[in-house]
């Protein structure tokens, strides 16, 4: 097959980044086509080079970025030969990007549609008047409503949904022959991300512009691409066509990878736990409010939380599923004494009135793990420090040394134990949340409320986590609060679900019922519509 | 930007030139064990001491002398010179306006000398260029007014005897003299504004050029051009004009130096002779005229920011 | 701490800045020993020398050793100048972070009284406290350190206010733990990394207030060798000597330097994460 043929044509491909200790191969022989009109997907999780193709392709490497070999070619036209004003001349008008946070893709001091005019102005030849009509078509193209108005706003006076539109309108705009889409629907609400990936299909289809997708999620993915290139350590490991290579990878890394992703199907805990007259936890008219009054000006009241009551049996793991606002996680400070919050609350059959009322037994029987790992270790502690105060505090070690206890924590997450002289700094993601995961339950508590505590991690160091709290689950009775955005993820692991919306909670179910009857809240109905659901294993 | 907003920071304004007022009248009038020996000095005979102290009301309470200067000070009347005997106002607001010119000149040539050169060590980064601003204006803001003064006073009056030292002549008289006589003075606040302004703008700069978004415009195809001078170039400014209205607020202080060396009569020179005379009224007056001129500039700054930067809700 | 000196030199500011000022705190602490003459003896017969075998740096106007006037120096002005910043370090970093603890409307407050106060310019500030207090070089550190205080807890109270929304932090009151702990263990040490750089710099800076003050007459009397005094003083010989008004100036100017780079390099060294 002639190379014209394709518009994207990569061929062994070698890419090293030089750094002070010494040189990492980020991409290593890569070998890529992609023809008119086709979707390909690249799938990798962070470090795997994806990101890097994308910048070799566009000419936009780190300075310290050297090319040791291999092709890459736009329409056979080679890429690396390329002067900087012949890079200028395709950036825009024959290859197009979409970036994963239109926050930081667009000009805060901009106006939308000026961005958009800017574009088309220098690559269509068109005169600014005739530019900004040209604009606002595409917006009214891309789904925004009122393209007018929007052409006027900037970037903070519009939602991530509609900075995201702007984003695509842009890139297609200008016709270019190929598209990078760099995980575009990575930082919206999961219903917008879904009608955002809608629109790119339709925008695809129309337009059939050759397009490379790169994202770690494989749902995505595998609704949006034909073919798919799995992406680890710099190597393409895996490629085909999407059925093939979902439903029988060739390759270790890419079935690992496969199982990682959450499906509501597989079931990691029993079905169902007893519930006994022992709550452990009820809770009945929680309200957060937010905001405080201010010296010279208002108070700011915006409910975190509005009147939500559910119970908790123990050892029992319930789901909290919502959206970003939907007062999820301000729940999670209301129980842990992080926010002031008005209602009923018993746990352990004790009512807590206030903050006041959480001494140091209940701090004991409930426990947090929060989202980023970085935020929630103190960088100038040792992990050995940092998982020696529950200990001490809590008075928990009992005969033991504090620092075999520690020890033995470490094993428990399954951490080396020379960890213990480490700084929070020099470990992983995933190996902070682990001692994040240890600190709580070196309390010993009776409930651990997990706030998104795998949303920050790799897909299969998230699947790692979720089967360490699996298992120290199995080992100890704990109970757990579940948060996540994430519903499959969700209706993996918990027996019951409540759903959230705008501080209100719109539903609760166990995860057989929702599995057999469906959600009884349209809210419900809509989340789980949304979210791609990868290819029948 | 909404009248809620103007209003609290009206009020914030107020405020402020209440608390300015009761420190400089605090430390002035009050700190002293005995303001009438500090004005007259050790020497004087109990019955001068006494005398003066009935004079100035110092006998009475801290709070209501303080009240009562207030009184004035919002009726315009600053009391008179002690030295002079002429009213204290209308001198402090002469000398103030040949300040003003000092420090407008100041800022108006660093303006035109600050901006650009940041956004060319900004773009020319890492380079001999940048290198050279780099070290050139890390002296220039380590060197206090009177040291930077002297330098400039020993290169271009002794050395190459371009300019006069020291002298004033009212620019209204004679523009060009004038001018000539404002030189060096106004130079030297120049050189201490280009290097701290000159520096941020870069820094801003830098900053702009490396974000995502124009990271964003590059890969648009955009001219280099457009990505700097439309791009880059808007995020910067905005941070650097609330350091502009701080430089005004540093040149308000540093003038004091200037003034004193260059022999300019404005309110900073004012400010030492009064200090070195122990003029109580001048002293009062000039020092709260100073902070106040610095923070209506404040405001200024303030409303010129909240209506340039779209992003800040100000309700 | 080792490690923090380790990390510093391994930039070209810290290196430099490191070195320069380590010859500048010799100077503070051995000058007088190190100086080749005495700073006070005048020698009327030597006048306006420049560099030369015997007087390394030159003589004055009353043919005094300038370089044993300048190493001098060094204690008159730069110690002062450090005093004067520590306290004013310390008093600002008590307000602000006892603000931003307390919270609310009593926050707010002493921040506009904070701002307020900045409204004064610190030359302006120095000068008030000064001439109400009498002209020495003991009243001009009182004076620099009211000056300075206002600006440290503006800068500590926003950097305990950073810390302070960490999830570190978070987890800390979550697992119950009491207010002293928190401020102690959690907050302060990442809180004290920026102060101290912020302080570092704020040496620089007050090396040039204080010097101003005494060139003012306002500091440090006369015989003190005084880098700002001997400006001061040599600014009527200009004519007949550049020298005796150039070292002093250069001294200033470099140990305001070094405390700058000094600053610059801490940043760096001082942040756990590079």
């Amino acid at each position: 097959m002639a190379t014209e043929a394709n518009v994207l044509s990569v061929e062994g491909y070698t890419l090293d980044y030089v750094t002070r200790a010494g040189p990492i191969r980020a991409l290593d022989s890569v070998d890529l086509r992609i023809a008119r009109g086709e979707v390909v997907g690249l799938v990798g999780e962070s470090g795997s080079g994806k990101t890097s193709l994308a910048w070799a392709i566009m000419r936009a490497l780190a300075s310290n970025a050297v090319e040791l070999a291999g092709s890459l070619k736009l329409s056979g036209q080679d890429l690396r030969q390329l002067g900087p004003g012949a890079v200028r001349a395709i950036r825009g008008r024959r290859i197009g990007m979409i970036f994963q946070d239109p926050s930081a893709s667009l000009n805060p001091t901009m106006t939308l549609g000026a961005q958009i005019t800017e574009a088309l102005v220098a690559h269509m030849g068109l005169r600014t008047k005739a530019a900004r009509e040209a604009g606002k078509q595409l917006f009214a193209k891309v789904g925004l409503s009122d393209p007018a108005a929007i052409m006027r706003r900037y970037p903070h006076e519009a939602s991530g949904g509609e900075k995201q539109r702007v984003v695509i309108a842009t890139a297609f705009a200008c016709r270019p022959e190929l598209i990078l889409f760099d995980e575009p629907t990575t930082a919206l609400d999961v219903i917008t991300a879904r009608q955002i990936l809608d629109l790119l299909r339709d925008l695809q289809a129309e337009t059939a512009v050759a397009s490379l997708y790169i994202s770690h999620d494989l749902a995505v993915v595998s609704r949006i691409a034909q073919r798919v290139a799995v992406i680890h350590r710099g190597r393409i490991v895996d490629e085909g066509s999407v059925p093939n290579v979902f439903t029988a990878p060739s390759d270790s890394y890419t079935r690992a990878l496969l199982d990682a992703v959450p499906k509501p199907e597989r079931r990691l805990v029993s079905s169902t736990v007893t519930m006994s007259e022992k709550r452990l936890v009820e809770v009945r008219g929680l309200t957060v409010r937010y905001g405080r009054p201010q010296f010279f000006g208002k108070s700011l009241g915006t409910a975190g939380a509005r009147d939500v009551s559910f119970d908790l049996a123990p050892g029992e793991i319930l789901g909290i599923v919502g959206e970003s606002g939907s007062g999820k996680s301000t729940l999670a400070r209301a129980l842990t004494g992080l926010a002031p919050f008005t209602g009923t609350l018993l746990v352990g059959g004790r009512e807590i009135a206030s903050i006041a009322d959480m001494d140091s037994a209940y701090r004991r029987t409930v426990q947090i793990v929060f989202q980023h790992p970085d935020a929630s270790l103190n960088p100038r502690q040792r992990i050995g420090d940092i998982l020696a105060r529950p200990f001490a505090l809590y008075g928990r070690a009992g005969t033991q040394p504090i620092r075999s206890a520690v020890r033995d924590m470490l094993e428990a997450v399954q951490l080396p134990p020379d960890y213990v002289d480490r700084f929070p700094h020099q470990l992983s993601g995933g190996e902070k949340q682990r001692v994040a995961i240890a600190r709580a339950f070196a309390a010993g508590p009776a409930l651990v409320i997990c706030d998104e505590v795998t949303s920050s991690l790799d897909v299969s160091v998230q699947a790692a986590v979720i089967d360490l709290l699996v298992e120290l689950r199995r080992e100890t009775g704990t109970a757990y609060l579940f948060i996540s955005h994430d519903i499959n993820l969700v209706r993996q692991i918990a027996h019951r679900i409540i759903v959230m919306h705008r501080g209100e909670l719109v539903e609760a179910i166990s995860a057989d019922d929702l599995a057999a009857r469906g959600p009884s809240h349209p809210y419900t109905a809509r989340l789980i519509a949304a979210v791609p659901t990868l290819l029948a294993a | 930007m909404s009248a809620s907003y103007l209003a609290r920071r009206l009020l914030a304004m107020v405020y402020t030139l209440l608390v300015v007022s009761i420190i400089v009248f605090g430390v002035t009038q009050i700190l002293p064990a005995d303001a009438a020996t500090v004005i007259m000095g050790e020497n004087a005979t109990p019955e001068q001491l006494a005398a003066l102290r009935d004079r100035l009301g110092l006998n009475d309470l801290g709070v209501v002398q303080y009240l009562r200067w207030l009184s004035g000070v919002l009726t315009g009347e600053f009391g008179a010179s002690m030295r002079t005997g002429q009213p204290v106002l209308p001198t402090i607001l002469e000398a103030l306006s040949r300040s003003l010119t000092l420090a407008a000149l100041s800022i108006a040539l660093m303006l035109v000398v600050a901006l650009p050169l940041g956004i060319l060590a900004a773009t020319k980064r890492g380079g001999p260029v940048d290198v050279l601003f780099g070290l050139v204006s890390y002296v220039g803001v380590s060197l206090p007014e009177f040291v930077t003064a002297t330098l400039v006073i020993l290169l271009l009056a002794d050395w190459l005897q371009l300019l006069p030292a020291t002298g004033y002549v009212p620019l209204t008289d004679n523009l060009w003299v004038g001018l000539r006589h404002l030189a060096l003075p106004v130079l030297t606040i120049s050189i201490i504004l280009i290097a701290h302004v000159s520096r941020m703008v870069r820094s801003e700069m830098v900053d702009a050029l490396h974000s995502d978004y124009v990271r964003a415009a590059r890969l648009k195809g955009l001219s280099e051009n457009r990505v700097v001078y439309v791009h880059a170039l808007r995020n910067a400014l905005l941070p650097t004009i609330t350091i502009v209205a701080l430089d005004v607020g540093y040149v308000l202080g540093g003038i004091i130096v200037v003034e004193e060396i260059f022999a300019i009569p404005g309110l900073g020179r004012q400010l030492i002779v009064s200090i070195q005379a122990r003029d109580l009224p001048m002293i009062q007056a000039g020092a709260v005229v100073l902070a106040s001129t610095y923070a209506v500039m404040n405001l200024v700054a303030d409303f010129g920011y909240a209506l340039l930067d779209k992003r800040i809700q100000y309700g | 701490m080792a490690e923090v000196l380790r990390r510093l030199v391994r930039t070209p500011q810290g290196a430099i800045g490191l070195a320069i000022i380590a010859l500048v705190l010799i100077a503070v602490l051995f000058g007088p020993w190190l100086a080749p003459r005495d700073p006070f003896a005048i020698s009327p017969l030597q006048r306006y020398r420049p560099p030369g075998p015997v007087n390394f740096l030159g003589t004055d106007h009353l043919g005094r050793d300038l370089l044993s006037r300048v190493l001098h120096g060094a204690s008159a002005t730069v110690a002062m100048a450090i005093i004067a910043t520590l306290a004013g370090t310390l008093a600002g970093s008590l307000i602000g972070t006892g603000s931003a603890y307390l919270g609310g409307r009593v926050d707010e407050l002493m921040m506009r009284t904070v701002d307020a106060v900045m409204a004064i310019p610190s030359l302006l500030m120095s000068l008030l406290v000064v001439s109400m207090l009498g002209r020495s070089a003991t009243n001009a550190v009182i004076a620099i350190a009211i000056a300075f205080t206002p600006g440290m807890a503006r800068i500590s109270r926003s950097v305990a206010l950073a810390v302070r929304k960490q999830d570190y932090v978070s987890a800390a009151i979550a697992r119950g733990e009491g207010a002293g702990f928190v401020i102690l263990r959690e907050m302060l040490p990442n809180a004290l990394a920026p102060i101290i750089v912020e302080m570092t710099i704020r040496f620089a800076f007050s090396v040039m207030l204080f010097s101003t003050l005494s060139f003012l007459g306002l500091g440090a009397q006369p015989p003190t060798p005084e880098w700002g005094l001997m400006v001061s003083e040599a600014r009527r010989f200009m004519h007949l000597s550049s020298w005796m008004i150039l070292w002093p100036c250069i001294s200033i100017a470099l140990v305001a330097v070094g405390f700058n780079l000094l600053g610059d390099g801490l940043r760096d060294a001082l942040n756990p994460r590079t």
